[in-house]
């Protein structure tokens, strides 16, 4: 990571109705750094996820705050999406078991697919959870490792 | 909150003989959720009625809204009445195959 990252901080109730806010902060800045427009739609739905966890799970029913941590490098976008609530359950192993394509659809769960698509559509992701102080997940996408994929 | 009127979801039912089209729009993400439900239930247990949604001007689904897919094409295939999906954006196609939803949105073959 660069010594002369920029941050943009958003600090958010932690409710469905403020994901979208996220979105579309996200879509600003990522224009910005010119990442494409399948990359911006990617990292939507990774950043989304994150923040549905911490809607779900990380408050019970009691009011919580989202913070959202954008930084921005020279050639790589990292999120953080951190709450100070219970921690939700971490996915085990690299998540790939989540996905529905060995199953029959009477043997398919509803539920672990954000897990899944926050470490298939992201370059890095990192999950920390620490009981009774929160999550914390860190996600990355870099311009350069987009450009060789296409 | 309505930050951008385009983006806002909304669900449209159409009735045909034989076929009910649910013609969906805007973001379907963890906050409308409970409309998506709502919209979706009385029309699940109809098996009488192909099941149809239209996602021609859907711009955004999360795992909530592929969750719901999910346990209504269950619902459905109990009841061995249909659920299709139509004119689905290629960004919402490429999340149905990562997740492998999409082989349950596959035409079916005659098996039995």
């Amino acid at each position: 990571m660069k010594a002369d990252t920029q941050k943009v901080i958003l600090n958010l109730p932690a409710t469905a109705e403020f994901v979208d806010v996220v979105r579309l902060n996200l879509y600003g800045i990522a224009s910005k750094m010119g990442f494409s427009y399948e990359d911006i739609e990617d990292m939507k739905v990774a950043v989304s996820e994150a923040c549905n966890n911490s809607v779900l799970y990380a408050y019970g029913q009691n009011d919580g705050h989202i913070d959202v941590t954008f930084e921005i490098g020279e050639e790589t976008l990292s999120i953080t999406v951190e709450d100070e609530g219970e921690s939700f359950e971490t996915v085990k192993g690299g998540g790939e078991e989540s996905t529905l394509h060995d199953k029959d659809l009477n043997d398919v769960q509803i539920g672990g697919l954000g897990f899944y698509l926050m470490q298939a559509l992201m370059d890095d992701v990192s999950i920390e959870n620490v009981a009774g102080q929160g999550t914390r997940v860190v996600m990355s996408k870099s311009l350069a490792l987009s450009e060789e994929r296409v | 909150m309505t930050t951008n009127k385009n983006e806002k979801f909304n669900a449209v039912t159409q009735l045909e003989e034989g076929a009910c089209t649910v013609f969906l729009s805007g973001e379907m993400d963890l906050s409308v959720a409970p409309d998506f439900r709502l919209v979706m239930e009385p029309l699940v247990g109809d098996a009488g009625q192909d099941l149809i949604v239209n996602m021609k001007d859907l711009k955004y689904i999360d795992s909530t809204g592929i969750g719901i897919l999910l346990s209504i094409l269950k619902a459905r295939h109990g009841m061995n009445a249909s659920f299709t999906v139509e004119e689905v954006p290629p960004q919402i196609q490429k999340l149905f195959e990562m997740t492998g939803i999409a082989k349950f949105f596959a035409p079916q073959e005659n098996s039995h």
